[in-house]
């Protein structure tokens, strides 16, 4: 665990110096927040909305921004510049659990998920958007959104590790877009066309996505929340015992 | 500092081979080698021969196709974590976290090798004054130049004390200044007890360094000993007075004349 912690704390380190990659971490969610919001608002009026709960159309916009805040994967990115710098290596030939290797990344993604997903909901407040769960469900959406980002970093980690490639890394990146905009993030479900339905009901992160949602509109329903929270401890679990079989395995 | 019995390295039978896109690559095709504590031994060949995919075995980096190998006392295949606790490890490229400083990548070393934090630091202020980049001990090693990264990595290997020290090509790319620095360094170390198992292109800093050496060609062994005694056999062999370079001996146990070995040039990455 000392190993872990290690890690964990070297790659934050690592993340709080490269403060560029941070500020699109921020900037970009926060652009696309008020660009959606600015061009659909006026079509959803939240006096005749029903499925905005009395709120703006920001709030409904909220979940894929902070989705979107949590899906840059920057330690994938790290993992590979080290991969090819060869301070992986270095850490290969020390007597360090396997696993730490994974988790230490993954533990300071989280933490670096948990500050960017509050400060966003944080600035969020003063525009009319509030979290109808209250403060239990803010925890609960910060926390979902760091899970969701850590296991979105460990699947790019997968691809780092396998790939041995900065280009390859990025170009693994693209998943994004179909992950998070085949999903109800302009209107809820039952409003898309049925293909985009279709696509949406198998995408998981519409079940990630619709938990957020439930969180900042309604009070604590967790019929909409559990299945968010089951959609990343499965892909968690699949993530984690991928990356500890390839980084054993790596050769 | 020591105390064991066997070798310190070796290496019987040792196979490595990769699927490559034409088929297997034999990287390695069956090495055996026998390092003594305390030698300073000098592992040398062509690029592609396979001097890193040894050392990558040896530093458990790499799987082991088949044979087997023991590093102070200890089987690589069978035990990689015990063997990954003796040894320390400096690879071609200085591998270092660009992000962290000289002091910080130290201490993250000591701490990965089971220190208290107490220990670790000073044991990183030890190593920073042994290796003469205290001054830059607070900046990035970004900014640091290839012969204080050089100095770092050499160090950072040593952060555990380990009894057997794992060098691949440690000189490369430094200036004639900065590579007496550390070839001063690494007498020091083996004057210590410590193992020295070094692959270098630059068959002077063999011959300089150590006390016995090894050339590998195509994946096998094609000469051993004291650059001294190679050098007299060279000698014998062609008859007559004239002194006999490493250069020389190197060139005739891999086969290639100057001109071959100045243009051909094949790598194989693991």
């Amino acid at each position: 665990m000392s190993a872990t912690l290690a890690l964990g704390r070297r790659s934050l380190t690592e993340a709080i110096r490269q403060p560029d990659a941070l500020f699109m971490t921020f900037f970009i969610p926060i652009f696309f927040l008020i660009v959606n919001t600015g061009q659909a608002a006026e079509l959803f009026p939240s006096s005749s909305t029903d499925f905005l709960e009395g709120q703006g159309y920001g709030a409904f916009q909220l979940p894929i921004t902070l989705l979107l805040a949590a899906s840059f994967g920057m330690a994938a990115l790290f993992l590979v510049e080290e991969i090819e710098g060869g301070y992986f290596d270095k850490l290969r030939a020390m007597p360090i659990p396997r696993y730490a290797m994974v988790m230490g990344r993954l533990i300071a993604e989280g933490v670096k998920c948990v500050t960017i997903a509050s400060l966003i909901v944080l600035i969020a407040l003063p525009f009319g958007i509030t979290i109808a769960s209250g403060l239990f469900g803010f925890v609960l959406l910060v926390g979902l959104t760091a899970l969701w980002g850590v296991v979105y970093a460990g699947f790019m980690q997968l691809i780092a590790l396998k790939t041995r490639s900065a280009a390859a890394t990025n170009s693994g990146g693209l998943i994004f877009f179909p992950l998070l905009f085949l999903t109800p993030n302009f209107v809820p479900r039952d409003m898309l066309t049925e293909p985009m339905e279709v696509a949406a009901t198998f995408n998981p992160v519409t079940y990630l996505m619709e938990a957020m949602r439930s969180l900042i509109l309604d009070d604590l329903d967790w019929e909409k929340i559990l299945p968010g929270f089951g959609v990343v401890a499965v892909l968690g679990v699949i993530m984690l015992v991928l990356n500890v079989r390839m980084i054993k395995r790596y050769d | 500092m020591n105390e064991r019995a066997g070798p310190a390295i070796l290496a019987e039978g040792l196979v490595k081979h990769y699927a490559g896109r034409e088929g297997t690559v034999e990287a390695v095709r069956g090495v055996d080698l026998e390092v003594s504590a305390d030698e300073v031994f000098g592992f040398l060949g062509p690029n592609g021969a396979g001097k890193s995919t040894t050392v990558r075995m040896l530093t458990t980096l790499l799987t082991i196709t088949s044979g087997r190998a023991e590093v102070a006392g200890v089987d690589v295949g069978a035990d990689p974590d015990a063997t990954r606790r003796k040894i320390g490890v400096a690879l071609q490229e200085a591998g270092l976290d660009p992000r962290q400083t000289g002091r910080e990548l130290l201490v993250l070393h000591g701490r990965l090798f089971g220190l208290s934090a107490q220990a670790a630091t000073k044991r990183a202020q030890v190593l920073l004054e042994l290796v003469e980049i205290e001054d830059a001990a607070d900046r990035v090693t970004k900014g640091y130049s290839g012969g204080m990264k050089r100095r770092l990595d050499l160090a950072a290997a040593l952060v555990h004390e380990p009894p057997v020290l794992f060098l691949d090509e440690p000189t490369t790319g430094l200036d004639p200044a900065s590579r007496l620095t550390v070839w001063d360094e690494l007498r020091r170390i083996n004057a210590e007890g410590t193992t020295i198992f070094l692959t270098t292109q630059y068959l002077e800093e063999a011959d300089q360094l150590c006390d016995r050496i090894a050339i590998i060609d195509d994946g096998l062994i094609v000469r051993e000993g004291t650059p001294a005694r190679l050098k007299a056999d060279l000698r014998a062999r062609r008859g007559g007075d004239q002194p006999v370079t490493l250069d020389e001996v190197f060139l005739d146990a891999t086969g290639r004349t100057r001109a071959r070995a100045a243009g051909e040039v094949q790598e194989v990455t693991a």
